[in-house]
């Protein structure tokens, strides 16, 4: 049975997404209850998953039975029960939100946009569990496709930023396909572990250095990489507030963890192409994320665009923790990363609670209300503790360990721009924190009511996680140092 | 310079493959209607197919269904069957995103009466 658990984690979202448009035809109602069942089994699963992983080492799912380098396989090991975990607890959370602010236009379609959410979170379990190549690219052109649809779900600008996503995403796509299919011509496999046997002969080859560079640049494209970002705030501020929690802190980060396992699963972490290190590589691209998101961020007025140009540079964060090449840096780089989505899922339940139900897009709007707001103000002092990285958060135990990371390989430039970037976060938050509490704008003369359930249980789940994360961000380091590392580091 | 361009001749298909994909990727930068932008999507991604399908064909092979089940199996006599199946997978992909692609151009032109994005751009302002 506990061989069955990563396929079954597989197929439980993917049937309650194709069964949906049948089971809800009558009763449409059904949609939001059916999703949010079938999530809150997942993060059981995915519970005993991990635990059964801690307790008897990784499983191997082969299809079909056909063994590793022929088939397909699937391995669950410690990095991706981690993640699934997060997946599916942040999962649970989007659908539990999108009950009260589904877009009300959509009438009959709600079915089918519970079928897309679905649809999105079992693809993402499929990149997390993937040691194939080609299987990989599949699962990121599902999820990329359901993203696409419930970006433009939400009409109007929507529509046309979801139209940039598409075309930029799929030429990120076709990069990708095409990085894959020069290294299988030259190895012949797709399967990770077989093609990392044969690549370090290969090195050198000008088809795999090519190959290599297109499959990077492809999920660059897909992970919001810095020159590579521009669909990515636009999608994600006009993309219906429902979605945008799940979108924001889960896509892009899995096409993160698709890039570490390729870097560090496939290659190995001492390769160098041409003499130059392929993690130094790594290193200055987050640097340079994570300096230029954060300056981004600080030019917005938008609540959502200054949330979605944090999010690229924590990316650059991520990045940096995970090219230092020691145990240290990359612990802190995933532990910054489980950080990183529940940050960014509570900022965008935050945006969309603030934008539902007070009707706030701007710095401005956000003065307005402060006073009335308890549950949005402490989310967003607890988040943006967080973000900028103050003790008693997980945000700062993660980059302590990238900084720590850093300075044990002497790499006094990604200290730098870490630092960097946490000065800027606190400047976009002091910005943020100074309209609400300076009372520039007269108080809103509007009587809000109290605040749906739904929305009080996404924004104090996510903001408590925050903070134990932070409390518990011994032990979790120490599984990852324990379970999760890759081998060779 | 001459044995250069000899040798770049001499793979006809690595030669098709590049001009289709920047020809595409051309069309994708310049063009600014949204039908148009989406056919040079579509001509980019046919581009990487069919890179997948030229790297895979084989003088003299047949389909993989063993021609005898006595004699020794020779493998030169088989066309490899794992990038045609990985070429029909990225068809259904590309199909699936021209299709989303069209939809959103359709939604487009119904809100904003235009496909040309200089014209949505100045609505949207």
């Amino acid at each position: 049975m506990s061989q069955q658990l990563p396929i079954i984690l597989f197929l439980l979202p993917l049937f309650a997404a194709i069964s949906m448009p049948v089971v809800c035809l009558r009763h449409r109602h059904w949609s939001h209850r059916i999703s949010v069942v079938i999530l809150a089994l997942m993060v059981l699963v995915s519970i005993a998953n991990l635990y059964n992983v801690i307790e008897h080492g990784e499983v191997r799912y082969m299809f079909s039975g056909w063994v590793a380098p022929l088939g397909i396989e699937w391995v669950a090991d410690g990095l991706a029960s981690i993640v699934l975990v997060l997946l599916s607890v942040l999962g649970f959370l989007g659908a539990v939100f999108a009950g009260s602010t589904a877009p009300k236009a959509l009438g009959g379609r709600i079915v089918h946009y519970y079928t897309l959410i679905l649809l999105l979170i079992s693809a993402m379990v499929g990149i997390v569990f993937t040691r194939d190549l080609f299987n990989l690219f599949v699962f990121l052109e599902v999820a990329a496709i359901a993203s696409y649809a419930l970006i433009g779900v939400a009409g109007g600008r929507a529509l046309f930023a979801a139209f940039r996503y598409l075309v930029l995403g799929t030429l990120g796509a076709s990069l990708y396909l095409l990085g894959v299919s020069y290294l299988y011509a030259v190895t012949g496999t797709l399967n990770m572990a077989d093609m990392a046997d044969k690549l370090p002969y290969l090195i050198s080859s000008k088809a795999v250095v090519g190959g290599l560079l297109f499959m990077f640049i492809g999920l660059g494209i897909k992970m919001a990489l810095v020159p590579f970002h521009s669909w990515m705030p636009e999608a994600y501020t006009y993309a219906p507030s429902s979605t945008t929690p799940i979108l924001a802190s889960l896509v892009t980060k899995m096409a993160l963890l698709a890039w570490v396992r390729i870097i560090f699963w496939v290659l190995s972490a001492s390769i160098a192409i041409y003499d130059i290190p392929i993690l130094l590589i790594v290193e200055v691209i987050g640097a340079l994320a994570a300096v230029i998101g954060a300056s981004l961020a600080l030019a917005q007025r938008n609540i959502k665009m200054i949330f979605a140009y944090g999010g690229i540079s924590h990316i650059g964060i991520i990045l940096i923790g995970i090219g230092q090449g020691n145990q240290t840096g990359f612990a802190g780089g995933i532990f910054y990363l489980l950080n990183d989505a529940v940050m960014q899922a509570a900022l965008f339940f935050l945006a969309g609670v603030a934008f539902h139900h007070y009707g706030v897009k701007t710095i401005e709007d956000m003065a307005r209300v402060g006073k009335q707001a308890p549950w949005l103000t402490v989310s967003l002092i607890i988040v943006g503790l967080g973000m900028i990285g103050l003790p008693p958060t997980g945000g700062f135990f993660g980059k302590w360990y990238i900084i720590l990371g850093a300075l044990d390989e002497g790499n006094y430039v990604s200290v730098a721009a870490v630092l960097l970037s946490t000065l800027l976060t606190l400047a976009y938050f002091v910005k943020l924190f100074e309209g609400i509490f300076r009372q520039m704008s007269t108080p809103s003369e509007v009587k809000y009511s109290e605040i749906p359930f739904a929305f009080k249980l996404t924004l104090g789940v996510t903001s408590a996680a925050i903070l134990i994360l932070g409390l518990l961000s011994a032990p979790i380091v120490q599984l990852i140092l324990s379970q999760a590392l890759p081998p060779g580091l | 310079m001459v044995d250069s361009l000899i040798s770049i001749f001499q793979r006809p298909n690595f030669l098709t493959f590049v001009i289709i994909f920047l020809w595409g990727f051309y069309i994708m930068v310049t063009r600014y209607n949204l039908v148009k932008k989406l056919i040079g999507m579509y001509l980019v991604q046919t581009s990487v197919i069919f890179f997948l399908v030229s790297i895979s064909a084989k003088k003299g092979a047949t389909v993989p269904v063993l021609l005898s089940t006595t004699d020794p199996v020779q493998a030169a006599n088989y066309a490899n069957p794992l990038p045609h199946v990985m070429t029909l997978t990225a068809i259904v992909v590309g199909v699936a995103t021209t299709g989303v692609g069209l939809a959103l151009c359709a939604a487009i032109y119904r809100k904003y009466g235009s496909l040309d994005e200089q014209e949505i751009l100045e609505k949207l302002e």
